[in-house]
């Protein structure tokens, strides 16, 4: 079907029935899907990270340190970094991209106004964070995250997701995925003073920062340099093989459910 | 282009699992079948009275076991309090927290005028049965026709706060592209006439009720339904055909790449198609050999509900194994344990307890939906319809277990 056709019908289909539907919609999206107030942290501070991707060599030191940092269940996590194979059509050539993936701690979170009970919340330094004791698990905030940053703890029932250890920096610590990373990838601050090392940086690289999914307008506060366009939002590749059995018929990897 | 492989990433789980589905679609066959029953509680139509005992049934007991499902469906059940006691304006699932128990309360409320004259009638049987109907009737005052429509037209307010939320709540997810479009909630709601009209069919058979006004009318509401699921299902179609982004072309992505999609797909286009061509053809037959043809509606009556409920599946399992942000689709098994088969097995057999327990202590086949408290006699004036609505109803009686 070409272009001009396809605008037309879709033009018919707004002009008709839709237009009955238009306010109901905005009503759902603005009136009552809006941020709550920003609660706790240090209002004078804005934590981001920015991820060097020339400097990360997928070594998954990031995916371990957090794991035990943060005691996250078998099989879900916090951080990770997937790996992908591109292979160059026309030369053949084959090269490693990968991408270390958390929570964004974006300025206008989805995952917030969800919360029937206001267990998740962004403190007013952009954290966003779970109150695990008034959390219902009703797992809303889970499907509403775009990056696939939140799970349901198994252990403790309710939804869990990366804090940017916001333990660790009260203690005046860095967080253990930005610590424990060999190459120095992972660099976090607070963006509001100007001569931390993360403002320094998102000055210098301006252009060349991408986010993940920006049309979704949440606005991620995790920036990365070194990245390709075509890794921004949800990859066109063949997806992993989830079910790789052994010998003896039983699913190797990826399973770690009991 | 160049060629991708995805080496390594999580396996994500879905986050709702089919106890979702489960509230989904009783609370759509209770609010559709609430619709169902207005004609004769607010209006007072004698036509639709059959229906109206059918739909009031169902609407009842799909009304009790959804908030079930809705709990089951949350990690912490015991937390349900904190709903309450930390609302959150902002959340569509925390409006549905305060406009659910309300609609369930004027469900009962409802119900309890519906039947209230029929229950007195049955004050003096002996056992249980005319205890409880003592018990429950609460004294021998009249129940004004006026305050049985009054709290049936509340409840009709209160269901479109169900039907709007439960819409809206999946429709601002901007992560899920294929919930968030405008056409999902009407379309939930057009689907979920089509199971309740599905149900009483089949309830119209099972409790041997047997009206042919009721089959009549629930045709009718299946062919609306139907028809106006398949505009619904065009317009969305034609509103996103020529966009990179949004509901239609991650459809249509999915439907590419993925076999189970293409399946998915054809099975709903042909079910759907299907399910209206059989309704115009039950329609349009002449009217001496309706009578044989209607007595198989209620198969008719499976195909809807097997409509309402899969799409529900569809939207809200399969829907979830759409990668976000990796490649491919997640895999599903449906877990044997309560998170999985157990939950819908239980949850279907907690409705047909519901509708037992109905069925063995209420006398819904005599209930008049309101009014004085022995069953009117025929008007001198009444019309065709009403005729053929008692003569129904006279049947129903004489069908009757004699419960007391």
């Amino acid at each position: 079907m070409d272009a001009i056709r396809r605008s037309l019908l879709g033009q018919l289909a707004r002009l008709s029935a839709g237009a009955a539907l238009v306010p109901f919609s905005s009503l759902a999206n603005a009136g009552i899907n809006q941020q709550p107030a920003r609660r706790e942290g240090d209002p004078t501070k804005r934590y981001g990270m920015l991820i060097d991707l020339r400097q990360c060599i997928g070594c998954q030191a990031c995916t371990v340190s957090c794991h035990i940092e943060n005691a996250a269940p078998l099989g879900q996590f916090r951080t990770t970094v997937s790996q992908y194979e591109v292979q160059h059509q026309e030369s053949g050539e084959l090269a490693t991209f990968m991408l270390p993936r958390l929570c964004n701690h974006c300025e206008n979170p989805p995952c917030v106004p969800v919360c029937p009970v206001e267990a998740t919340y962004q403190q007013q330094d952009g954290i966003v964070v779970v109150d695990s004791d008034r959390c219902v698990g009703c797992a809303y905030c889970v499907n509403a995250c775009p990056y696939d940053a939140r799970f349901i703890n198994e252990r403790t029932q309710t939804a869990d997701k990366c804090t940017f250890c916001s333990h660790r920096l009260e203690a005046g610590l860095l967080p253990a995925c930005v610590e424990s990373c060999v190459g120095g990838a992972r660099i976090i601050g607070d963006m509001r003073d100007p001569n931390s090392q993360i403002s320094r940086l998102i000055n210098e690289h301006r252009d060349a920062l991408m986010v993940l999914q920006p049309e979704k307008n949440t606005f991620p506060q995790v920036f990365y340099l070194g990245m390709d366009e075509r890794f921004t939002t949800r990859p066109m590749a063949e997806p992993v093989a989830l079910e790789v059995f052994d010998p003896h018929g039983q699913e190797m990897g990826y399973e770690f459910h009991h | 282009m160049n060629s991708t492989i995805e080496l390594l990433a999580p396996r994500y789980d879905i986050a709702w699992y089919p106890w979702a589905v489960q509230y989904f679609f009783m609370i759509a066959v209770s609010y559709a079948s609430l619709w169902l029953t207005a004609p004769a509680l607010i209006f007072g139509k004698q036509a639709w009275l059959p229906t109206a005992r059918l739909a009031l049934i169902a609407c009842i007991s799909t009304t009790l076991v959804a908030p079930v499902a809705l709990l089951a469906d949350l990690h912490q059940p015991l937390r349900f309090w904190h709903f309450y006691a930390y609302a959150n304006t902002h959340s569509w699932m925390s409006i549905g927290s305060v406009v659910l128990p309300l609609y369930l309360i004027s469900i009962l409320g409802l119900a309890w005028l519906a039947w209230r004259p029929a229950l007195q009638a049955q004050r003096n049987t002996a056992g249980i049965g005319g205890f409880i109907a003592k018990w429950l009737s609460m004294g021998s005052g009249s129940t004004p026709r006026a305050l049985v429509a009054v709290v049936c037209l509340a409840a009709l307010l209160l269901s479109s706060g169900i039907m709007f939320y439960t819409g809206a709540e999946l429709a601002i997810v901007k992560a899920r592209p294929l919930w968030n479009t405008i056409w999902l909630p009407p379309m939930l709601v057009a689907t979920g006439f089509i199971a309740a009209a599905g149900l009483l069919l089949v309830l119209n058979r099972v409790s041997g009720l047997c009206s042919q006004t009721a089959i009549r009318q629930m045709l009718y509401v299946l062919l609306v339904a139907c028809g106006v699921a398949g505009l619904i299902a065009f317009s969305w179609f034609l509103d996103g055909i020529n966009a990179h982004v949004g509901s239609v072309a991650a459809a249509l992505e999915s439907v590419r790449y993925s076999p189970s999609w293409r399946n998915t797909a054809l099975w709903g286009g042909i079910t759907g198609i299907g399910l209206f061509a059989a309704v115009i053809v039950l329609l349009t037959r002449s009217p001496k050999r309706q009578p044989t043809l209607f007595a198989w509606a209620w198969l008719l009556g499976l195909v809807a509900i097997h409509m309402g409920w899969m799409f529900r599946w569809v939207v809200l399992m399969d829907v979830q194994h759409v990668a976000r942000n990796s490649a491919g689709f997640h895999h599903y098994g449906i877990p044997a344990g309560s998170s999985g088969i157990l939950g819908i097995v239980g949850t279907f057999g907690l409705w047909l307890a519901a509708i037992l327990l109905i069925e063995l202590f209420i006398p819904w086949r005599q209930a008049q939906q309101g009014g004085v408290s022995t069953p009117t006699p025929l008007d001198a004036n009444a019309s065709s319809d009403s005729l053929a609505a008692t003569s129904d109803s006279l049947n129903a009686k004489q069908g009757a277990p004699n419960h007391g």
